[in-house]
């Protein structure tokens, strides 16, 4: 530490100031929920913890163990079948197995009103094949909102679980034939547990999911942490309980990101001792008699009700209700919706960048744990978020106004500027991961390289870095850009009143319960989300 | 006058045990110094604090007798007038090998490369990618793309270490040649005595992080004290007998 000290002034660079700043700044809604915690219960605190929070918590709870259970069995199950077998139309089913995270859970989950109600579409369909009896299947209920989300969210899991399989030497299956182990042995005991940071990875991103769910929960009627901020919120005016509430959820998240590093435990997955030539282009088997069928199912039932039953129900409601719904106002919406998510996306890769290379360019190493601040974003549900820059938009204008009597009330309140801050720091670190990640794989010589060639850091950045990122740049680009468009409960907490986007526009309708009008504003984000997975598709093939 | 003059330099990383410790040398102007050590012993750790790629914890580092690290200053690696080689070349891989070249240059860019190219005799593969050159190709790129901005001292990492043992000799009498051609001062790392005895004017021998002797070539079997030194010194006379006796028998 002397010696630290020492240095501190050879050492402190414009770099490691603007680092702490721009950290500290992004993380201000944590600091302003931590802060209210030492502050004294609200007035509705008591009748929370009475009546709500045991429901609250045993909800959340069976969400997260019944989607992460329902995930875990169909992103593996189908991710094993895509990568090692043959069939016909293999390509098409990989690609659209990704294709539930283009409709957000939400309107999954008041598409599979229109499936599954009374007189449903599905519900017809199963009476066309002979089932006269079933007149209906009651999803809005808990178990139906697991399964919604499940078949919504299990593509995390699928996405991170395929890249691994399809990376397995030959070699690897070939040495455990020669041991002696069984298919069956091979893949639980050796294929499985070498994919499990990939499907923790992606179990993780699907819990976060789970309690950032605001729109499916409300729509089902199912108490969750998420809903219950909300209500504390807006129906009691309670502040302060929200703060508590979403404070429980923190350390719930918290406890979720404990359990996941516990689980990586510090065994080697590393499959670099293995060339990487070993891949024989021809190790895909093919399927045949009962396997065929059972495995078709595994790969069709995921796609069925994930993708294409929400998605043709949609057609079906839009096609109905597109004379009354399509009009200026929902083409000025997807504007406002392309705006909100272009400039966020921008603001958001460029602090990403900065930060990343900061870090990189500060002698202080110790200073760039601030930076990990502002990545925090990620694991905090958006309904948090937004309280969090509310209680911190009050202290800051209350600041001004008591000891500078300055009036900045209204630029803060009813401000897309805070929107936008507040999306950043939501999604600031699906940025910095994927563009981090890219940078670790560029040879730290190269820079320096230039560095000793007589170029300062900035234009080492530009000549030597950004060609070389620059495809890491678009794809965090259009990441974030997917998330803003999809994001719902921090935009609802936070959006100034004479702006709305698609997703709000169709959440206004479905809990206007004009359910079906809701479906053109969910195509119009479907088509917009789904041509960008095409484009980040595209670009990783390319890659490739 | 002294190229290069290092005084206890010390450097650890994460409060662990000093990589580089406590050492002391200098170098004279036009020699070719070569650090002959195992791996881990600190050798490119001394190096990249010459160049400026790494912050020392302390002591004091002068190129050209002008201070250029102690505890208070620091001048940025752009700014010391040091070339490096990397042990990996770190060609840029979206650049040709001309553009590699000119790369630090501002002024008369074309007269320079032309001659570069000369030196390294790959005046024909101006417009070729990294990745379509042979190891030794991308070496003398890299040694070029160094010599370019004329660098008071020249550093290079493990030059011979990614290269079968033919072009090894071959590369090893082509960097000594273009070094000397052009008169500059150069420190290059090794884990081999052999690539050392063959183009260095001398030699420093270090040992966990520690300077254990500098001699020059001619004295390097003298006064042998160290003893690990000495079994190192004592293995490579009886390989070189072993060599002789082998070729003598062919």
């Amino acid at each position: 530490m002397v010696l630290k000290i020492k240095h501190l002034k050879r050492d402190f660079n414009k770099s490691s100031l603007l680092i702490v700043i721009i950290s500290l700044l992004l993380a201000i809604p944590v600091f302003a929920i931590l802060i209210s915690l030492f502050k004294e219960t609200g007035e509705m605190w008591e009748h929370i913890t009475s009546y709500f929070l045991i429901d609250y918590i045993q909800n959340s709870i069976i969400l997260l163990l019944g989607s992460g259970i329902i995930c875990f069995v169909i992103g593996t199950s189908s991710a094993w079948v895509v990568s090692r077998y043959k069939f016909k139309g293999r390509k098409i089913i990989e690609w659209l197995l990704f294709m539930p995270l283009a409709i957000p859970s939400y309107i999954v989950a008041y598409s599979y009103v229109g499936l599954f109600g009374y007189g449903g579409s599905f519900i017809k369909f199963i009476n066309y094949l002979g089932f006269n009896s079933i007149d209906n299947i009651e999803m809005m209920n808990i178990y139906g909102l697991v399964w919604v989300l499940s078949f919504s969210l299990y593509p995390y899991v699928y996405a991170s679980t395929r890249l691994i399989f399809q990376s397995y030497p030959t070699r690897l299956k070939d040495t455990a034939s020669l041991l002696g182990a069984s298919k069956n042995k091979y893949f639980f005991k050796i294929a499985l547990p070498l994919a499990s940071p990939a499907i923790i990875g992606g179990l993780f991103l699907v819990f976060m999911e789970v309690l950032n769910d605001y729109g499916a929960a409300k729509y089902y009627g199912i108490n969750t942490f998420t809903t219950g901020i909300f209500r504390t919120w807006t129906a009691l005016e309670d502040l302060q309980s929200s703060i508590y509430l979403s404070a429980i959820l923190v350390v719930l998240v918290f406890v979720l990101v404990l359990i996941v590093k516990w689980l990586r435990g510090r065994r080697s997955y590393n499959l670099k001792t293995y060339n990487s030539n070993d891949q024989d282009e021809n190790y895909r088997k093919d399927l045949k008699g009962l396997k065929k069928i059972i495995f078709l199912t595994i790969v069709f039932v995921p796609v069925l009700f994930g993708f294409l039953f929400p998605f043709l129900q949609l057609i079906i409601w839009g096609l109905q209700t597109f004379e009354s719904i399509f009009n200026s106002e929902l083409l000025n919406i997807g504007i406002q919706t392309l705006f909100l998510g272009l400039s966020t996306s921008i603001i958001t890769v460029f602090l990403a960048t900065s930060l990343i290379y900061l870090s990189k360019w500060n002698y202080l190493k110790q200073l760039n744990i601030t930076s990990k601040l502002a990545t925090l974003g990620y694991v905090i549900p958006g309904a948090i978020i937004g309280i969090g820059v509310i209680k911190s938009s009050h202290s800051i204008t209350e600041y001004f106004s008591t000891y500078h009597n300055i009036k900045i009330g209204y630029i803060i309140y009813n401000s897309i500027l805070v929107l936008i801050y507040a999306y950043v720091f939501r999604f600031i670190a699906v940025a910095f991961n994927s563009i981090e990640s890219n940078t670790l794989k560029l040879s730290k010589s190269l820079s320096e390289a230039s560095n000793l060639l007589g170029f300062g850091k900035i234009k080492t950045f530009f000549k030597i870095d950004f060609p070389l990122i620059k495809n890491a740049l678009l794809t965090s680009f259009i990441l974030v850009f997917i998330d803003v468009i999809k994001e719902l409960p921090l935009t609802l907490i936070l959006k100034p009143y004479n702006l709305s986007t698609l997703a709000i526009k169709a959440y206004e309708y479905a809990e206007d319960e004009r359910v079906a009008e809701a479906a053109l504003p969910a195509l119009f984000l479907i088509f917009i989300i789904g041509s960008m997975i095409s484009v980040v598709n595209y670009r990783f093939k390319l890659n490739k | 006058m002294k190229i290069l003059e290092i005084e206890n330099l010390s450097k650890s990383y994460e409060s662990k045990l000093e990589v580089v410790s406590d050492c002391s040398f200098s170098i004279e102007s036009g020699n070719i110094c070569a650090i002959v050590g195992e791996s881990g012993t600190g050798k490119s750790t001394l190096f990249r604090l010459i160049a400026g790629l790494e912050r020392p914890d302390k002591g004091s580092i002068k190129v050209k007798e002008k201070i250029v690290s102690n505890d208070k200053f620091i001048v940025a690696p752009k700014d010391r007038n040091v070339g490096l080689v990397f042990q990996d070349f770190s060609l840029f891989p979206h650049m040709t090998v001309i553009e590699n070249i000119e790369f630090g240059l501002v002024k008369n860019k074309n007269k320079k490369v032309e001659e570069l190219l000369k030196i390294i005799r790959m005046e024909n593969f101006l417009n070729r990618y990294p990745h379509e050159l042979s190891g030794g190709q991308q070496q003398r790129v890299a040694l070029a793309r160094s010599l370019a901005l004329d660098p008071s001292l020249l550093l290079l990492d493990e030059p011979f270490s990614n290269l079968d043992t033919e072009l090894k000799s071959k590369l090893r009498k082509d960097v000594r040649t273009i070094i000397k051609e052009i008169g500059k001062s150069s420190i290059f790392i090794t884990h081999n005595i052999l690539d050392a005895l063959d183009i260095a004017d001398e030699i420093i021998f270090m040992d966990n992080g520690k300077i254990i002797r500098q001699c020059k070539i001619e004295n390097i079997f003298k006064e042998v004290k160290n003893k690990k030194l000495l079994k190192n010194i004592t293995e490579l006379k009886s390989n070189s007998d072993l060599i002789l006796n082998a070729l003598k028998n062919k």
